[in-house]
């Protein structure tokens, strides 16, 4: 809550930057693929609501609006390899348990133990949805916090301690993010 | 204390703890983008324990389910608002 507070209150001050589309969806998906996604939304509609009838009628227009909201939004050439989101989700939980768990041990010591800083870290990935989810998947794993890019694809990531090997850690979030992409994070 | 219940308690007390530990870094952190550290991180893994305590509580498999989505959706939510304060703290303030 305290974060969703701090979210809308810093950005409220700061909408100079204008908004950026995402990367548009190039040509359209078969209807097979736009149907499987609408029975995924609905069956999460059904999970978190329940399935009423009058409840699952409101799902269907939800899921049709997600579905239409998800074809404009996902990138076009950003299919998942099921195996390698297998292989992410495999990574990611311990890490992040690692993440909390390093974040509570600095919180909870006597003296902070922190040397933040920013790193400037190279990434390969390009300009688009897909560096944008890297970011942010990144901002949940232990000690690092992508806050920008710069136009020269550096990122600059937020370290709670520089000592760190931030930018091998970086490195290998990334491999882990770009093997989930079945076209490996090269067309962003 | 059934072994379902003390499973509950150590799991949801340990998520307490990393809440705990989230409003700490929050309090003692020294500037903006360390306290979104310790919000961001510590506190999703205090909700992902808070979950996996009360998952064999659940009545039902929609309801397990309901609340891992309640997870994921509050994840997404916490890496999505935490890259967003982090970006503009870095455009007000240029260099480190």
């Amino acid at each position: 809550m305290l974060l969703y507070y701090q979210a809308i209150t810093t950005i409220a001050g700061d909408l100079d930057q204008p908004w950026k589309p995402m990367t548009p969806a190039i040509g359209s998906r078969p209807l097979s693929s736009v149907l499987a996604r609408g029975l995924g939304f609905l069956l999460l509609w059904i999970v978190l609501i329940g399935a009423k009838p009058v409840d699952l009628a409101v799902g269907l227009a939800a899921a049709a609006a997600a579905s239409w909201a998800s074809e404009l939004l996902w990138p076009a050439h950003g299919e998942i390899a099921p195996l390698g989101l297998l292989r992410f989700v495999l990574r990611f939980l311990p890490q992040s348990v690692v993440a909390g768990a390093d974040v509570a041990r600095r919180a909870f010591a006597p003296r902070p133990a922190l040397q933040p800083g920013l790193v400037a870290c190279r990434t390969a990935l390009p300009a688009g949805t897909a560096r944008r989810a890297m970011c942010a998947v990144m901002s949940l794993q232990p000690g690092k916090l992508p806050v920008a890019v710069d136009p020269d694809d550096m990122l600059q990531i937020h370290c709670l301690d520089r000592s760190e090997p931030i930018r091998e850690q970086t490195a290998a979030d990334e491999a882990a993010f770009c093997g989930m992409l079945r076209d490996g994070g090269r067309r962003g | 204390m059934a072994a379902t219940e003390a499973f509950t308690l150590v799991f949801v007390g340990a998520g307490a703890v990393l809440f705990l530990a989230g409003t700490l870094g929050l309090l003692r952190f020294p500037d903006t983008l360390s306290r979104l550290h310790a919000l961001s991180k510590a506190d999703n893994l205090g909700l992902g324990l808070v979950v996996v305590g009360l998952l064999p509580q659940c009545e039902s498999v929609t309801g397990a389910l309901k609340l891992v989505c309640v997870w994921l959706l509050a994840q997404l939510s916490a890496a999505t608002a935490s890259q967003l304060i982090a970006g503009a703290v870095y455009r007000r303030k240029p260099g480190p």
